[in-house]
């Protein structure tokens, strides 16, 4: 239009990222991810951190041939490999990780915690080797990037994986350049009540943001992807949890709390980037401004299968628009 | 970090953050069941059944409405099983409807919705304020105190008591939800005391006592010996025909009134995103609601027939709401303290109606902020609207929009005879319910890769997908109900120019979406996108 002014977002070609969170082994939700550059034409794709999930579901194979397996809170019989492959599927999807075994290995299982660990990592790094091979296939020849830091429910096993895979980007506590653009990355999250694997506190959050700032060059062009959302936001707005762990509620609501990062949100107060991109509350789905800064979480739902994302385009200086997707 | 066995299920969970679903069966039935409003249900069946309806049975009007809303209930909670996701129609329809009818849709629900919003602030000051101060003012024979009564329902007064209700309202939702709900939560325990006091002044009255205290109380103020023959005389020479006989037709179109109320039990489709056990949770939350609803409008309607009288009950309205005969308020409220002899039980009992009506606006004043806010999310509204406050964390622009589009509903409510005789909107928001149950029965078939990832997708009924029975059977409730309204001229009806409005509000849903899209085309951006599901290659 004639009436507006041309370069004040500072020029530059205009760049549109997918960004996505806390998938939690939801197979269907990665590979939706990975083909979203394509729907959704974006050149960047970034997958915020919590790549693992949660539960394995052991298949203990019976000697009559049957297999029990465990779905929606009650023991289940599957009669055939058929049934098999597909409960799987449809587990795996949800984010979950199948495994068959047999009867015996399923109670030995049972009783030793440190098999458990050690079958749990091994099926996590399996899967995330899975969505490597599947990203490189897809993204290979197509010059667009995944981008991906962990998050505080990764273990550390799988960042060799990540690292050493073709068309992923894997990078933690570093800034890089992403077209034109800086990318703070950092994953983890504060302390949380489940003790979780890569977890800071603020002091050490601190820290950590003031020596990546110092690493940027131009803060108007330069882009948090930071795992953990800044703290008293919309971002970071989740349920309040009593001593067991369990939702308070009041009238049939949830009662809010806030869980993010102060440090962070300190950070962006005092040295206002472009953007910040995160995830951790899975309930905190939404767009902010704080400052000139836009913070967006996508928020998650991917036992569901369904892949919660943001549609962000810069160019230059400026946010030109952030589309909340679910696909 | 440490892998545990859940005692006997075969699975292996880890520690690890990240919780999805919060509000359980209970927390959904209390929202479902402040949501109906069963206050503002009795106090409409009770205003308009007997008085337009004669001979229409109010026990079995209420269990049809129930009955029938419970099917409704049924096939919402396979939609809201198959898609847990916060929204409600919109939501679904998004997922099998072209984008342009599911915002539309949309859009045409929370019009209605909003317009209750309007109703209720109305019926605050109607049934709950103005026969408190009137009756207050007849005990204790203070002349001012009934002078207020009626001014405070003269069209100004009106307009600006209801407008500082909504506008209450917005304050409160825009200054968070933790304030928000504090105030629910004071609002809904005093209001379920306040109708159990209703039931418990009932059930120690009799017609007997009732009839020798109305007489003793509003002879002398009418200058009539015997006031309570004189207003059913009064209504019989004036038009309101009742056989003593149940008149079934009768029967069938009062169920319109319990029906009203009742749509706010499956209202947890908007927060299906934030429940766990969704299956259990909004099963119980929903059919609980419209069950316990149910059970207590029957027992109020026996209890008020029995002791009032059905009789005087539909000559008092009749006279009053058609401005002819012998004119007292009939409202239950005032019946009570009359009954009673009490002032304090006529505000006591007017309080918990207040109450229970209020539960309705701030309860749909955010389902429609909620529909705001996702449409701002998928790009089809201004991004704007969608904004949150930093401070309070709310979003402001959708809260304050939507409390002026209430206050614009209420200036048309008062100032405007056409509007003010309709209710009519309802019927857009039955229809729109009716369109995303009917495209739910084909859902399975639609939306196979979806619809397999539901906790129900395996089960059938007389061999079909469970969701395409409970929707058909919601369909045809719907319907019904769509009829029953259409069928309806004192709930709703189809006077040829009412229907332009639900008319009219449909078309601005499509021009909105339209404009919309081609507003983001033309700064590059493709809003359907929000809508499909991200093809696997």
């Amino acid at each position: 239009m004639f009436w507006k002014k041309k370069g004040k977002d500072g020029g530059g070609d205009a760049l549109t990222i997918f960004f996505a969170s806390d998938l939690h082994g939801s197979t269907v939700c990665f590979k939706k991810f990975v083909n979203a550059a394509k729907f959704y034409g974006a050149n960047v794709l970034v997958m915020g951190g919590d790549s693992t999930g949660k539960a394995v579901l052991p298949i203990a194979k019976q000697t009559d041939g049957t297999y029990l397996a465990f779905e929606l809170g009650s023991t289940v019989t599957l009669s055939t490999k058929a049934e098999v492959d597909e409960y799987s599927e449809r587990s795996s999807n949800k984010g979950f990780y199948p495994i068959v075994v047999t009867e015996d290995e399923f109670q030995e299982l049972k009783t030793d915690p440190d098999k458990q660990h050690q079958l749990f990592k091994r099926l996590v790094v399996d899967r995330v080797a899975e969505w490597c091979d599947y990203a490189g296939q897809k993204l290979k020849d197509t010059g667009i990037p995944l981008i991906t830091s962990p998050g505080n429910d990764d273990f550390f096993e799988i960042d060799d994986v990540l690292s050493n895979a073709p068309c992923v980007h894997y990078h933690e506590m570093e800034v890089t350049e992403v077209n034109g653009y800086e990318m703070l990355h950092c994953g983890g999250s504060t302390i949380t009540p489940w003790d979780t694997e890569r977890e800071y506190s603020e002091e050490e959050y601190k820290t950590k943001f003031d020596e990546l700032a110092a690493k940027v060059t131009n803060m108007e062009r330069c882009i948090y992807n930071v795992h953990v959302p800044p703290y008293g936001t919309v971002l970071d707005t989740c349920p309040m949890l009593d001593k067991d762990l369990k939702v308070v509620f009041e009238m049939g609501n949830p009662v809010s709390q806030n869980a993010g990062s102060k440090s962070l949100t300190d950070s962006i107060e005092k040295h206002q980037p472009l953007l910040g991109i995160h995830g951790h509350i899975h309930e905190g789905r939404g767009k902010i401004n704080i400052g000139r800064t836009v913070c967006v979480n996508p928020g998650s739902v991917y036992p569901e299968g369904i892949l919660q994302g943001a549609l962000i385009t810069v160019k230059g200086s400026k946010v030109k628009g952030v589309n909340l997707t679910q696909g | 970090m440490s892998d545990t066995d859940t005692g006997d299920q075969r699975i292996f969970l880890r520690k690890a953050s990240g919780l999805i679903r919060t509000a359980g069966g209970l927390d959904t039935f209390i929202y479902n069941l402040g949501l109906v409003s069963v206050g503002l249900g009795i106090a409409s069946i009770m205003l308009y059944g007997p008085a337009y309806y004669p001979g229409g049975s109010l026990v079995w009007s209420i269990i049809l409405a129930g009955g029938a809303m419970a099917l409704i209930a049924f096939g919402f909670i396979t939609w809201t099983v198959t898609l847990p996701r916060s929204g409600g129609i919109y939501v679904f329809g998004s997922r099998i409807l072209p984008p342009s009818i599911a915002l539309t849709i949309s859009l045409v629900e929370i019009t209605a919705w909003l317009f209750y919003c309007a109703i209720a602030a109305y019926w605050i000051v109607l049934l709950g304020i103005s026969p408190a101060l009137t009756f207050v003012g007849y005990l204790t024979e203070n002349e001012g105190l009934v002078n207020a009564g009626a001014w405070v329902v003269e069209p100004w007064p009106l307009f600006i008591i209801g407008s500082a209700i909504l506008t209450l309202s917005g304050i409160i939702l825009a200054s968070g939800m933790r304030f928000y709900l504090l105030v629910q939560k004071i609002v809904f325990s005093v209001a379920i005391i306040l109708t159990i006091l209703l039931i418990v002044v009932l059930l120690q009255g009799s017609n007997e006592e009732f009839v020798t205290n109305f007489n003793s109380i509003m002879g002398p103020i009418l200058g009539i010996e015997s006031p309570y023959q004189a207003v059913i005389d009064s209504a019989r020479e004036n038009g309101w025909l009742w056989d003593g006989e149940t008149d079934s037709k009768q029967t069938w179109l009062v169920s319109n009134w319990p029906f009203l109320p009742l749509v706010g039990a499956a209202f947890s489709i908007a927060i299906g995103g934030e429940i766990k056990s969704v299956e259990r949770s909004q099963t119980y939350g929903m059919l609980g609601a419209v069950f316990c609803a149910t059970v207590i409008w029957v027992i109020v309607a026996v209890l008020c027939n029995s002791v009032f009288g059905y009789e005087f009950l539909g000559s008092a309205g009749y006279n009053l709401l058609e401005g002819v005969g012998v004119q007292v308020d009939p409202t239950i409220t005032l019946q009570a303290g009359v009954l009673t002899l009490s002032p304090l039980i006529c505000i006591l009992v007017s309080l918990g109606f207040i109450f229970w009506m209020w539960m309705w606006i701030p309860g749909m004043h955010t389902f429609g902020v909620r529909a705001i806010v996702a449409w701002s999310f998928d790009r089809v509204a201004p991004e704007a609207w969608g904004r949150i406050s930093p401070k309070r964390h709310t979003p402001v622009v959708a809260i304050v929009f939507t409390m002026f589009v209430n206050i614009f509903f209420m200036y048309l409510f008062v100032f405007s005879e056409f509007f003010s005789n309709i209710v009519i909107l309802i019927e857009a928001a039955v229809l729109a319910w009716s369109i995303v149950l009917g495209a739910g029965i084909f859902f399975p078939y639609m939306r196979p890769h979806i619809y397999e990832k539901s906790p129900i997708a395996k089960r059938k009924i007389l061999g079909l997908p469970m969701m395409t029975v409970a929707c058909a059977l919601g369909f045809i409730a719907s319907q019904f109900y769509f009829w029953t309204l259409w069928s309806d001229p004192v709930a709703a009806g189809h006077d040829p120019q009412q229907l332009m409005i639900v008319a009219g509000v449909f078309v601005i849903g499509f021009a909105f979406y339209f404009a919309m899209k081609m507003l983001r085309k033309s700064q590059g951006i493709d809003v359907t996108l929000a809508f499909k599901e991200i093809p696997i290659e």
